[in-house]
């Protein structure tokens, strides 16, 4: 006999399975539906207990117990032992398959929280949209004898119908527009995509042991804009879970306003390995923002000493100028470097290097003689030393104190993609690229 | 001095929601407290001060410890029904309160001579344009400069110059055995204008989009001390103004607009016109921050996409959420011979059953460790807050009837 008799429909959703009596096979209610357990180790969970409530009191059944299964009511064994508790300590053996929720659950001996309790009204990322959003329903799918997890629902539809207005609202619009997309679409974010975020209060009910695989291969700029959309706690979370070199990568994507929260809580030393993975220029704009002291105890507790001076030396610059802007990886060579060698610094050192679009030629004593473009490099012999072909005359440059509007000012009428700063003497300090102007165009500081 | 900065970064939530209190219904009623009571019921604004103190420290200590606004922790607390409920007649009562406040600026023009169909539209397009056009940083800005437009009235009271023995005494010394029932509507309209529902959603969800660290948790407080503080020096120079002047003769006014009016002849011109410039200044102040503060707790709880740095297309129901408001409200003041009376009291009546509701929601969701933390209120501070909600509740419950009996009596 099947546990879906009398149940046509493949799919079900949370807000109306909702609050379903509970009976006995002798027909004893033994109270309503509350939330449910799932396998979070599977990337469609599938349904192992169920919750109910009776007396305020939360009981879970496993499913194997379950012999009917529909929208009128749940009937279970008789002999069933309901145990009293808001979580669910699973007995079977932990499998293999691993997944984004299941990350959550390492520690497998310990008890978890029902489903609704942690996916339901609370805040997830879609790792697809790559948003933050707000749950309003549950979508599972029958299976053979079991129930699995499929979607979220975060559209009007799915807020219409947890709040049971879905017959009203679907009889008036299909009296208006037959044809309206909402009648048969919502906005459903697949559970492969779905990141849950463990907060405060699931916090303390279990240890969870947080595992962020799937956000750490999103783009550095769409995590940030979702870490910006989280609350602090949640922030943290992800945030100081991240490897220096992708912490680094997203912290130069947030909004300038907010970075400093980031690495507000953490450790100098922590912070400063992150701050050792950005740009000097960017690390010089997050540090700015710091109290002295603490951007002191950073940058001392950065362990190249050559990248701390570098800061320490943007740092003076106002962050409105060329000099703030700048970036010091800067790629320049002596006049008698042959071109053959260029390629070959090129290969070996090119993430050193803010761009290698431009090559600026220095003297023993950093101070600029001429510029080169890539595009000369590759067409010209080999053998030629870059000193020979190299722009002598008409060089553009400005010094570290220019405003950022006449900076690109200079950069617009001469068409650069970097702008060389140089001191007083013409030694090169640095470049300011077209894309560290960009956000001060925008508006966007 | 690097404490000074911290302190400035802060700075701003608790003041601009303060003042906001100091809103066209705020102006109105405090005016006519003191033209129908004079300093004598001065003695009251003390322990409303102290509950606001008291309420918005709750606010924005949430704000702080879980970086979530109201809205969202009543979403994930309480769920959707709930939520869903809360915020529909929140909607009703801010839509009220900003026709409110729109006919506080028709008021406030038509005191200095200009028609309500030309200074109505401006203004409600010069709102429309800052929120949508500006950024956060900007629109905090402008709206502290706002709320020093307030300190027209503190340099009114000091060209009246009342006797300040009088109102130190008045305002010190609780003086119920003079109390008539002729002054419970006015006693109730004080209480029940001081804390408003909206403000708590405003000034929790302001904290938490500044990111403040628990560590400032203190400058927070002395933001939301200074804030309310000012609040109340307004709120008592307002009364004393006009309880120095029109009390004194005797003159019955039934408006803001009347206030300004009046004090012309008794107290000079200059003091009418910064009646002017006051009423004008609190109406568009907050004709601009209850439209923005209401759609950001909608979305918020509904799990829309809100922030005035987004464009349309990324929060399209922030914005029309912000705008029909706005637009609604213009358009209603400016038909003719409209009784907004009746609108008004409507949403002066859901306010009242709000309030003690959201305070409830506060007080609940202060109290759970699973939320707060180490910062969950003490179980005085919480007897306290529930003393606040019903004091609150049978302060609304009055002013509704009053309302009434003025209407149906």
């Amino acid at each position: 006999m099947s546990v879906f008799e009398q149940f046509p429909e493949i799919t079900i959703h949370f807000s109306k399975i909702f609050g379903t009596p509970i009976f006995t096979k002798h027909g004893k209610r033994i109270g309503k539906l509350n939330d449910f357990f799932v396998d979070y180790e599977e990337v469609y969970p599938t349904v192992i207990a169920l919750q109910y409530k009776r007396n305020g009191l939360h009981f879970s059944i496993p499913w194997e117990e379950v012999k009917r299964f529909n929208f009128k009511k749940i009937i279970i064994n008789d002999k069933t032992k309901a145990i009293q508790s808001k979580l669910y300590q699973n007995k079977a053996p932990p499998r293999k398959i691993t997944n984004i929720l299941s990350g959550h659950f390492v520690k497998k001996s310990g008890p978890f929280p029902p489903l609704g309790q942690i996916v339901l009204d609370r805040q997830i990322v879609d790792t697809h949209g790559k948003k933050v959003v707000r749950v309003n329903d549950i979508e599972f799918i029958k299976v053979g004898q079991n129930i699995k997890v499929t979607h979220a629902g975060i559209g009007l539809r799915s807020l219409i119908r947890r709040l049971g207005f879905e017959p009203i609202v679907d009889s008036i619009i299909r009296l208006i527009r037959p044809k309206a997309k909402y009648l048969t679409r919502d906005v459903l974010i697949n559970w492969k995509y779905v990141h849950t975020i463990a907060d405060r209060s699931v916090h303390n009910n279990v240890k969870l042991n947080l595992s962020n695989q799937d956000l750490k291969s999103l783009h550095p700029a769409d995590l940030a804009d979702i870490l910006e959309d989280l609350d602090g706690h949640s922030r943290e979370l992800i945030f100081n879970e991240l490897e220096p070199e992708m912490a680094a990568k997203t912290l130069s994507e947030i909004d300038p306003d907010m970075q400093v929260s980031f690495i507000k809580k953490e450790a100098p030393e922590d912070v400063a390995k992150i701050i050792e993975n950005m740009g000097p220029d960017e690390a010089a704009d997050v540090l700015n923002e710091l109290d002295d002291a603490r951007a002191g105890a950073i940058i001392s507790n950065i362990e190249d000493p050559e990248t701390g001076e570098e800061i320490q030396e943007l740092l003076e610059y106002k962050e409105d100028t060329a000099g703030g802007l700048m970036s010091t990886e800067v790629f320049a060579v002596s006049p008698d470097t042959k071109v053959s060698d260029i390629m070959k610094i090129i290969k070996d050192n090119h993430e050193e290097f803010e761009s290698i679009y431009d090559l600026y030629i220095v003297d023993d004593n950093e101070i600029l003689l001429g510029t080169c473009s890539l595009y000369k490099i590759l067409i010209q012999n080999e053998n030629l030393f870059v000193g020979e072909i190299m722009t002598k005359q008409h060089i553009i440059s400005l010094g570290p104190s220019v405003h950022w509007k006449k900076l690109s000012m200079k950069m617009s009428k001469y068409n650069l993609i970097n702008m060389p700063i140089v001191d007083s003497n013409n030694k090169l300090l640095g470049i300011v690229s077209v894309d560290d102007v960009l956000p001060w165009l925008l508006n966007e500081r | 001095m690097g404490k000074i900065v911290i302190l400035l970064g802060i700075v701003g939530p608790g003041l601009i929601t303060a003042n906001i209190d100091n809103d066209a219904g705020g102006i109105a009623t405090y005016s006519m407290a003191g033209a129908q009571t004079g300093y004598r019921l001065l003695w009251i604004l003390l322990p409303i001060t102290v509950a606001l103190i008291m309420v918005q420290e709750m606010s924005a200590r949430m704000g702080i410890v879980t970086g979530k606004g109201l809205a969202d922790l009543i979403r994930e607390r309480y769920g959707l029904r709930i939520t869903f409920y809360s915020l529909f007649f929140l909607i009703i009562a801010d839509l009220g309160n900003t026709m409110a406040e729109f006919a506080g600026i028709a008021s406030a023009g038509e005191i200095f001579g200009i028609s309500k169909y030309l200074s109505v539209p401006v203004c409600s397009l010069l709102v429309w344009l800052l929120i949508t056009k500006g950024n956060y940083k900007i629109i905090e800005r402008v709206f502290l400069i706002g709320c020093t437009v307030y300190l027209s009235y503190i340099i009114s009271g000091f060209i009246i110059s009342p006797s300040w023995l009088e109102v130190a005494k008045s305002m010190v010394v609780p003086n119920v055995s003079e109390l008539t029932s002729a002054d419970m509507p006015i006693v109730v309209g004080l209480i029940g204008t001081s804390i408003t529902p909206w403000m708590q959603f405003y000034i929790q969800s302001a904290v938490a989009e500044k990111g403040i660290s628990t560590k400032h948790l203190l400058y927070s407080k002395i933001d939301v001390i200074v804030g309310c503080f000012f609040m109340f020096v307004v709120t008592l120079f307002i009364i004393i103004c006009c309880a120095a002047t029109l009390h004194d003769v005797g003159i019955v006014i039934t408006d803001a607009k009347d206030a300004a009016l009046s004090l012309a002849p008794l107290a000079g011109k200059y003091s009418s016109v910064l009646f002017g410039i006051g009423l004008f200044n609190a109406s568009i102040f907050a004709a601009a921050l209850l439209p923005l503060a209401t759609s950001y707790y909608v979305c918020e709880g509904l799990g829309w996409e809100s922030g005035v740095d987004k464009s349309f297309a990324e929060a399209p129901n922030f914005f029309t959420i912000f705008t029909t408001l706005i637009v609604v409200s213009a358009i209603t003041v400016l038909i003719p011979n409209i009784n907004l009376f009746n609108i008004l009291i409507w949403s002066q009546v859901i306010n009242g059953i709000l309030i003690p509701l959201i305070l409830l929601y506060i007080i609940h969701l202060c109290s759970d460790t699973s939320i707060m933390g180490e910062y969950t209120n003490s179980l005085v501070y919480n007897l306290i807050s529930y003393g606040i909600v019903l004091l609150m509740f049978i302060a609304n419950s009055f002013l509704t009837f009053f309302e009434f009996s003025k209407y149906f009596l």
